[in-house]
């Protein structure tokens, strides 16, 4: 799965560079850099299935005592921190080439959408440097939980401030707005995200699994000599 | 032209940024294979032992 998801995004990608039609000149003031939204959408795309994982694993943890659960947890969280800084880098890439300004302090989608980054970043680092114990995986699902108010806040932030970031181009209710060739590399690019977040996320969750179990025989191994 | 080289450039790189974290992924897995591996024949080695002195 992960290697059908990789080849998958470097064929979008391919086909952003040198197959998707150009932008007006007169509506962007760098049509190059609109490209960077083949990877960009798909990338935010993969974050929002990655926090919604996050999101499920810390319920199921929190209220079923799950260990599969906390896998998920696990799994989203990282997954949640890859894609998340990949939508904010490129993000900050088109806003340096397109507004001559990386980031914009005002707008509410970058905003919202840059504390759910730092929200994965304080949660999987935190986690990293404390013991597993009941405590630990509490206090990060508890953050992992309320966390998420910030994803649906994300989404609508476009369709109620549009401040800096564009309105939604795809989904708007009114019918697509874009070129039925860019909408087919783009629906490539986001096939291809999910399926490489997905694959990536029960990796993860393989690995925790195998950490655990390590864990607990070199516990008994200990014990036992 | 030169738009497009910046994002060509941009592309392969977070190309291999991915590439890149797949890879420890897949490392980090492998290697615990090896350990639980290591530490079941270990295991078997001490129960082994043990049944022999019994």
């Amino acid at each position: 799965m992960l290697f059908i998801g990789f080849m998958g995004i470097g064929t979008t990608l391919l086909l952003a560079l040198l197959w998707a039609p150009s932008v007006s000149i007169n509506a962007f003031e760098s049509p190059a850099a609109q490209r960077i939204f083949y990877w960009h959408v798909p990338a935010a795309w993969a974050a929002f299935i990655a926090f919604g994982a996050l999101f499920v694993g810390s319920a199921g943890w929190l209220f079923k005592r799950s260990e599969w659960m906390w896998r998920l947890h696990v799994a989203g969280s990282e997954a949640g921190l890859a894609t998340g800084l990949m939508a904010v880098w490129s993000g900050c890439v088109w806003g340096a080439a397109e507004w001559g300004t990386p980031w914009d302090w005002t707008d509410v989608r970058l905003n919202s959408f840059g504390l759910l980054t730092l929200l994965a970043i304080y949660v999987v680092l935190g986690r990293n440097s404390q013991p597993d114990g009941v405590e630990t995986r509490d206090t990060f699902a508890a953050f992992g939980l309320y966390g998420f108010v910030l994803v649906p806040l994300t989404y609508i932030a476009t369709r109620i401030w549009t401040i800096r970031h564009p309105g939604p181009v795809v989904a708007t209710g009114d019918g697509s707005s874009i070129n039925s060739d860019m909408g087919l590399v783009l629906l490539i690019g986001a096939v291809s995200f999910t399926v490489f977040i997905i694959g990536h996320m029960m990796t993860s969750m393989r690995l925790t699994a195998l950490e655990q179990r390590l864990e607990r025989m070199q516990h008994r191994f200990d014990g036992g000599a | 032209m030169e738009g497009m080289t910046y994002l060509a450039v941009a592309y392969f790189g977070m190309l291999v940024a991915i590439a890149l974290w797949t890879w420890t992924v897949v490392q980090r897995s492998r290697r615990l294979d090896k350990r639980l591996l290591a530490i079941e024949a270990a295991n078997d080695k001490t129960d082994a032992s043990d049944d022999s002195k019994a």
